[in-house]
C-alpha cells in the first residue's frame, strides 16, 4: 500500500462571509495556503482577499503558511479565493529533521482531552493490536470508523472529542479529534490536519501520526491512509491551530450574525 | 542602626503614598476593590558584601533561565539530554507552542525578572520563585525611597545607601537595547489593573508613552502608535503589562479585547520587541523551579550560587515516598496557581482535607511540588508604638540588556498577620524599602 502513485490536482477554495449588519476594523488571519513538503508539491498558487486595507504573509509555529491583514472600512461581505495546482502523493510520509519537536504533539489539548466516555472506549480496545505508532494508530482508526456514525449537524466546531465520543457521532473534525485523543492516551505524537480531498465539496480534516518514518497521514472519516487524492493545507495540535479563517472586528451592538459559505473543488489533471 | 527615627514619618509618607495613588487592586468574588499598599518605614538593610553575593547568584540564575527558554523553543537540548522531562515542559500551562522557533530581538526572553528570596534564621538566602512574565513591584520601593528622602533627608546623609532611583535608567537601557526602531511604549490593560500605579509611574520615570491596546495598531509588518491627533508613529519596543494570553487575539486568546491583533505576527518577523517575551511561563512554573540548579549546571557549567528551598517532586517515585512520610513537615504548592493561592501546609490540614489532598496528589503527581518549611528570619515592623517581628520576603529585580544588571534594592513584602507565612500583596501584606549599603 506504500506504492507511490502521483496525481496532479487542480483546486479552488472559495469562502464568503456575509454579515447581517456591517462590520469594520476587521483583522483576519487565514490559514488556507497549501505548501510543498515531501508528500506534495505546490506548482502554482494564487489568492485573493477582498476587501482589504493590507495583507501580508507569515507562517505560524506549526509551519503553516498564513495570510494576515486588516480592513478598516465598513463591509458586509468578506471573500477569500485560493486556487492552484498541487502534485500529491509524492511520498508516503513527511520526514522530519527534528524528532524532538514532534513530541509537542503528544499532549492532549482542550479539544482532545479525554473524559469518561473516551477513557471507557479506550479501555475496551485490544491493548496488543498493532505495534509501533503507525500500525497502532491504524488499528485505532479502524475501530473508531466502525464505532462512530458519520452525521452532519450532530456536532459543531466547538464540540470536543469527549463530547463527540459520548454521542458516538460526528463529522471529519470529530473523527480526527477522537483519533488524536486515543493516540495521545498511548503517548503517540499525532497532529490535526486540515486539507482538501478529491471529490469532496468541503474542506476536510484528518490526522498525522509520528514514527521513525516521519509523519504518516490517516483519514479516520474514510478509514483510509491518505494518498494522492489529498491536499494538505495546515496542521496543528487540534482544530483551533488550523482554523482556516480567524477574525476580530467591531460591529453593531450585540452579536452580528454571519453566514459562512465554503466551496471547494479538487479535480485531477490528466 | 537607629532606624526607628524614620518611623516618626510613617503617617506622612503613607499619606503621600495614598495621594500618589500607590494602590493595589484586587478582584475578589468578581468585584474590584482597591486597597492601599501599607508601607512600613523600617527598611530591610542588606550589607554590601552580602548583596554582592546575592548579585552574583541572581545574574547566574537569570542567565540560565534565559538560555533555558531559548533552548525549549528551539533545539530542546536539555530535554534530549534528559535533564528536564518533557512532560514538565509541554504539559505545563506556561509552555506556548506559538513561541516555537520564534527568536526575540537580541535573543533575550526575560528582560525584567523578579526573583523572590527568603532568608532563613541561619542567614542563608533561598530562592522561593522566579517571576519571568510580568513581575511587578519595582515602583513601590522607588517612590517610597523618594518620599522618605523628602521627609527625612538627614537619614540619607547619615547612612551610605545605594540610590535605588536608578531603576528607571536601568529599565530604559533594557528597553532601548532591544528596540527595533521607533518609540518605546508601556502597554497597560488600563485603570482597573492591579498594578496601574506602577505602569503610569514607570512610564513617567522612563519617558516611555503609556498606552492602551486601542492606541496601537499593526499595519503591514510594523506596529504604530496613534496619537491624539491621529498621527501614526512607529513603535519598536513594547513593555507590555498584559499577559501573554491577552496580548494578541489573533494568536492567543481570541476573546481578548485589550490586546493588539497581529502584534505577535510582526514580533515573529523581528519588527518589534515585546518585553518580556511571550512564552516565558515555561521557565517560572513551580514544577520547573526544581530544575533551575540543574539548568545552571547544564548551560553554564557552574554550581548554583543561590540555593532553592529544598524541594521534592512527587512525580519522581523517591520524592513521592519522602513526601508521604514527611507530609506534616512540608508545604505543598499547586504548580498551576500563583499569588499565594494553592499553597497548603501539611501540618495545618484536617484529617479530611489531608485525605482529599492525598487522593489528588496521587492522581496528579505532576501538579504539585512539596517544600521544606523554611525557618524564616523575621524582620521587625512598626505596629502602634512597638516593633513586632513578621515574615518577609524579598523580590529582587534583574534586568537584562547587554548583560544582566541587578537593581541594588528590591521589594520587601511582609505579612501583617503574625501567623501567616504568605507575604503576597494580593493577600493584603505590606511592603518595605530595601537598602543596600554602599560600604
Amino acid at each position: 500500500m506504500d506504492g507511490i502513485v502521483v496525481k496532479r490536482l487542480r483546486f479552488h477554495y472559495h469562502m464568503s462571509l456575509t454579515f447581517d449588519t456591517p462590520i469594520q476594523e476587521h483583522h483576519f488571519t487565514l490559514k488556507c495556503l497549501p505548501k510543498s513538503d515531501d508528500r506534495q508539491k505546490v506548482e502554482s498558487l494564487e489568492y485573493d482577499v477582498y476587501p482589504n486595507y493590507f495583507v501580508s504573509r507569515t507562517s505560524d509555529s506549526f509551519g503553516n503558511d498564513c495570510i494576515y491583514g486588516y480592513c478598516k472600512e465598513q463591509h458586509r461581505r468578506f471573500l477569500i479565493d485560493v486556487k492552484g495546482i498541487v502534485k500529491a502523493g509524492l511520498a508516503p510520509a513527511v520526514s522530519v529533521d527534528d524528532d524532538c519537536q514532534a513530541h509537542i504533539y503528544q499532549y492532549q489539548t482542550r479539544h482532545t482531552k479525554p473524559g469518561a466516555a473516551l477513557r471507557e472506549y479506550h479501555a475496551a480496545l485490544l491493548p496488543s493490536s498493532g505495534t509501533g505508532n503507525r500500525p497502532r494508530a491504524e488499528y485505532l482508526m479502524h475501530r473508531l470508523h466502525r464505532d462512530l456514525a458519520y452525521e452532519q449537524g450532530a456536532t459543531t466546531v466547538a464540540t470536543t472529542a469527549e463530547e463527540a465520543m459520548a454521542l458516538r457521532k460526528g463529522v471529519c473534525q470529530d473523527y480526527a479529534h477522537i483519533l488524536l485523543s486515543l493516540c495521545r492516551l498511548e503517548q503517540i505524537p499525532c497532529r490535526y490536519v486540515v486539507g482538501m480531498m478529491l471529490g469532496e465539496g468541503m474542506s476536510h480534516a484528518w490526522v498525522e501520526v509520528f514514527d521513525h518514518n516521519g509523519w504518516t497521514a490517516l483519514d479516520p472519516t474514510n478509514d483510509l491512509i491518505v494518498d494522492d487524492g489529498y491536499i494538505k493545507i495546515s496542521c496543528g495540535r487540534d482544530y483551533r491551530d488550523c482554523m482556516l479563517n480567524q477574525g476580530v472586528f467591531t460591529g453593531s451592538c450585540g452579536r452580528t450574525a454571519q453566514q459562512q459559505e465554503i466551496s471547494v473543488s479538487v479535480e485531477e489533471l490528466t | 542602626m537607629e532606624l526607628k527615627e524614620l518611623s516618626k514619618y510613617s503617617d506622612a509618607v503613607n499619606e503621600l503614598l495614598a495621594r500618589y495613588g500607590v494602590k493595589f487592586g484586587i478582584y475578589k468574588n468578581h468585584t474590584f476593590k482597591e486597597q492601599l499598599f501599607p508601607f512600613d518605614m523600617i527598611p530591610r538593610v542588606i550589607e554590601q558584601e552580602e548583596f554582592a553575593s546575592l548579585e552574583r547568584g541572581l545574574k547566574q540564575r537569570v542567565m540560565a533561565l534565559n538560555l533555558f527558554i531559548r533552548d525549549i523553543y528551539h533545539e530542546k537540548k536539555i530535554i534530549r539530554d534528559g535533564v528536564v522531562p518533557e512532560e514538565f515542559v509541554y504539559a505545563g500551562s506556561g509552555y506556548l507552542p506559538q513561541c516555537e522557533s520564534v527568536l526575540p530581538p537580541q535573543g533575550i526572553y526575560s528582560h525584567i525578572s523578579g526573583i523572590d528570596l527568603v532568608q532563613s534564621k541561619d542567614g542563608t538566602w533561598y530562592i522561593l520563585e522566579d517571576n519571568l512574565r510580568i513581575p511587578s513591584g519595582a515602583s513601590y520601593p522607588m517612590i517610597a525611597r523618594d518620599l522618605c528622602r523628602k521627609c527625612s533627608p538627614q537619614t540619607f546623609q547619615k547612612y551610605r545607601i545605594d540610590d535605588n532611583r536608578n531603576y528607571a535608567r536601568l529599565l530604559r537601557q533594557t528597553m532601548d537595547h532591544v528596540n527595533t526602531g521607533g518609540h518605546t511604549v508601556i502597554l497597560t490593560p488600563g485603570r482597573y489593573n492591579a498594578a496601574y500605579f506602577e505602569h503610569s509611574y514607570l512610564a513617567e520615570q522612563t519617558g516611555a508613552h503609556l498606552v492602551t491596546g486601542s492606541e496601537l495598531i499593526v499595519e503591514n509588518d510594523y506596529l504604530y502608535f496613534i496619537d491624539y491627533s491621529g498621527k501614526k508613529e512607529r513603535v519598536g519596543a513594547v513593555y507590555r503589562r498584559i499577559s501573554d494570553e491577552y496580548l494578541d487575539p489573533m494568536n492567543f486568546n481570541e476573546e481578548s479585547v485589550i490586546g493588539i491583533p497581529h502584534i505577535y505576527d510582526i514580533y515573529r518577523k523581528g519588527n518589534v520587541a515585546l518585553i518580556n517575551a511571550p512564552g516565558n511561563g515555561v521557565a517560572d512554573d513551580k514544577g520547573i523551579y526544581y530544575f533551575v540548579p540543574k539548568m545552571i549546571q547544564y548551560y553554564l557549567g557552574e554550581e548554583a550560587i543561590l540555593k532553592n528551598a529544598p524541594t521534592y517532586l512527587p512525580y519522581y517515585e523517591d520524592d513521592m515516598k519522602y513526601v508521604l512520610e514527611h507530609f506534616d513537615d512540608l508545604v505543598l504548592k499547586d504548580v498551576a496557581e500563583a499569588g499565594g493561592y494553592g499553597v497548603v501546609f501539611g501540618s495545618k490540614m484536617t484529617k479530611e482535607e489531608k485525605e482529599h489532598f492525598l487522593t489528588l496528589l496521587k492522581a496528579e503527581p505532576r501538579r504539585f511540588i512539596a517544600q521544606e518549611v523554611i525557618d524564616f528570619l523575621d524582620i521587625d515592623i512598626v505596629e502602634g508604638n512597638s516593633l513586632v517581628p513578621r515574615k518577609a520576603d524579598l523580590r529582587a529585580f534583574v534586568l537584562m540588556a547587554e548583560e544582566p544588571m541587578v537593581w541594588k534594592s528590591g521589594l520587601t513584602r511582609f505579612s501583617r498577620n503574625p501567623d501567616s507565612f504568605i507575604v503576597n500583596s494580593s493577600q493584603g501584606g505590606g511592603f518595605k524599602d530595601t537598602w543596600v549599603l554602599s560600604r
